[in-house]
């Protein structure tokens, strides 16, 4: 598949169709608007809320590694499932729920190339509102792998493009201190621009006009060659609250198998907070 | 039907037809080019108060002819309030439902009118992050209800249906042609789901290929409900670059002030995209210095005066005692 280095990490929607309700294939809808999968998801699939089920919600964190096996047991996964995640917005939350499955060590999860929108506009593909029946597992985690991700303290040790590529995938508004945040949004920070450093490549650049990721040349030309990153170092991505930057870490480690990558989850709505860092605009 | 009597057996009779035409109004204080006039369409004096009453009825009625519309299965559409509204009441006067899926920055006033016309509004948060392949959030999730829900719902599409450019095709076409007895040199539109300048621009060119059809567009990040600049128009399918010959675009802000221009001194009630529209043909008008120009002024400004007081500020001052 368009020579990836880890082409068994992504699905195309055609194989997902082929695949439906066969054993030890699962299907896990995360969309950013939480409408999405009421109105109409694909035959099989269970709806994850990335507000209320991926995140904790007494401490700012990515849920505890039982509250992950508690929601994978409800959904009536096994740690031996092929599980495939799929979402709106070009797979956004569906790429932070890759993210969140590899931390808590699930060995076969991926993700279907082009998100709901390319299900929902192939004529042969169905829709249904109808939520399956689930017959909950005991499903126990492994982890937390946390070379996938980067925390404040680490990050601020870190002198970008010297000891680490620094990847900021947001709008070139935000990256620039234009705006804060997309407009609409609740999380924001304190300040706009950028962490010192960092090179701006948002996200939506390495995907294609029909939202589906584009080829490793390309993905190479884009990242490697034109941005400079030097894949011999470690890279962090970071965008406002690390669903983006999930996408552009799921882009790096898997489709260009850089070998040391991580999602900073914090991102702009924690460094953009902090008293006394430095920023650039 | 008699329009002369003005007396009517429903409300269907009274939308456009080359026999029944909105009217057609000459500028007569804004424009400073003597010999271009400029006449403005005036498509609020359609029944349900904009030019989308002309494909709304386009679409519900190749609904009907096709048996689309069953007992238990109502309409889904995606719409930033006019096609909703002419949509709703037209299907609720016929006995149909309409679910309209609009983006939250539809102004209050036309949320609140889907209601009273009696459509069930789904309310979406707007597009969060430019990108590409991601279309337009009310669009997908619409298309997802009729995807999901066949037995509830079918959607028109006013983006993709050729009936919506057939529509301007067979009356906003004829109309214009007819009211300016083949005079006209240029018309102005915006674009939106573009079924108004391809049906209308296709009609004119077959009857003269020398008009000139000129889209007018907001900057983008623009706050013009129902109006695409060139970075968002991959959404309709109907647009077709062949028939037009000028995109123009145009900073909105001047949308709003243009528009209040248009109510004070020419009498005209003209909204933000009518505004626009204005603008663009005084850019127009300026550089061609001689013509005969038709401005479709989609609707009226009574639905905006909240995204008003908000781009100028000024209207909002001494309202309190």
């Amino acid at each position: 598949m368009a020579n990836y280095a880890h082409p068994e990490v992504l699905v195309e929607t055609d194989w997902v169709k082929q695949h439906l309700g066969k054993p030890g294939i699962k299907l896990v809808e995360i969309d950013v608007d939480s409408k999405a999968y009421a109105a109409g998801h694909i035959p099989g699939a269970v709806g994850f809320n990335w507000q209320t089920q991926l995140q904790d919600q007494l401490r700012r964190d990515i849920i505890s590694k039982t509250a992950f096996e508690q929601l994978l047991g409800a959904a009536g996964i096994t740690p031996d499932d092929t599980v495939i995640l799929y979402g709106d917005n070009n797979n956004w939350f569906a790429a932070y729920g890759f993210w969140l499955f590899k931390i808590y060590g699930h060995k076969d999860v991926r993700l279907m190339n082009g998100g709901r929108i390319k299900w929902l506009n192939e004529t042969d593909k169905e829709l249904t509102t109808e939520v399956p029946q689930i017959t909950p597992t005991q499903y126990r985690a492994s982890g937390p792998d946390l070379s996938l991700r980067t925390l404040l303290p680490e990050l601020l040790k870190q002198q970008p493009n010297q000891t680490c590529n620094l990847v900021d995938v947001r709008s070139p508004d935000e990256f620039t201190g234009k705006v804060i945040a997309p407009p609409g949004m609740t999380e924001t920070a304190q300040r706009g621009g950028h962490i010192p450093g960092a090179k701006g490549i948002p996200w939506s650049t390495a995907v294609g006009a029909n939202g589906t990721f584009k080829s490793a040349d390309e993905l190479r030309a884009i990242y490697l060659d034109k941005n400079a990153v030097d894949p011999n170092k470690e890279t962090i991505a970071y965008c406002r609250i690390g669903e983006r930057s999930s996408h552009t870490w799921f882009v790096l480690k898997y489709l260009l198998g850089l070998n040391n990558v991580k999602n900073y989850d914090g991102s702009w709505t924690e460094y953009g907070s902090i008293v006394g860092a430095p920023i650039e605009k | 039907m008699n329009h002369q009597t003005r007396v009517y057996d429903n409300i269907f009779e009274l939308l456009p037809t080359e026999q029944n035409p909105t009217p057609l109004v000459r500028l007569n204080q804004l424009n400073p080019m003597p010999g271009f006039p400029l006449y403005a369409k005036l498509e609020w004096m359609n029944p349900f108060g904009s030019v989308k009453d002309r494909a709304a009825w386009a679409l519900l009625r190749d609904l009907e002819e096709r048996g689309l519309l069953t007992e238990g299965r109502g309409l889904v559409e995606p719409t930033s309030g006019n096609t909703g509204i002419s949509l709703a009441a037209l299907a609720r006067a016929r006995g149909h439902r309409l679910l309209a899926v609009v983006p939250n920055k539809v102004p209050q006033e036309k949320k609140i009118l889907l209601k009273i016309v009696g459509a069930d509004l789904e309310v979406i948060s707007d597009e969060l992050c430019p990108a590409p392949g991601l279309g337009d959030g009310s669009i997908n999730l619409a298309k997802t209800h009729a995807k999901a829900s066949p037995q509830k719902y079918v959607m028109p599409n006013q983006y993709e249906n050729a009936k919506n450019v057939e529509a301007h095709y067979t009356t906003t076409g004829p109309e214009i042609w007819r009211q300016t007895e083949g005079r006209i040199t240029h018309l102005f539109v915006s674009l939106g789901t573009c079924g108004t300048v391809s049906g209308t621009a296709k009609f004119l060119r077959e009857k003269n290929p020398d008009v000139k059809i000129i889209a007018v567009q907001p900057t983008e990040g623009h706050d013009v409900p129902g109006l695409r600049n060139v970075a968002q128009l991959g959404v309709s399918k109907l647009f077709d670059a062949a028939l037009v010959d000028d995109i123009l675009e145009v900073d909105f802000r001047l949308a709003y002030t243009r528009a209040v221009e248009l109510c004070r001194h020419e009498g005209l009630l003209a909204g933000p995209s009518s505004g626009l529209i204005f603008e663009g043909a005084l850019e127009i008008v300026r550089r061609d210095q001689h013509g005969h120009g038709v401005m479709i002024f989609p609707d009226n400004i009574f639905k905006y005066t909240s995204n008003l007081v908000k781009h100028i500020p000024e209207l909002g001052a001494g309202l309190q005692p």
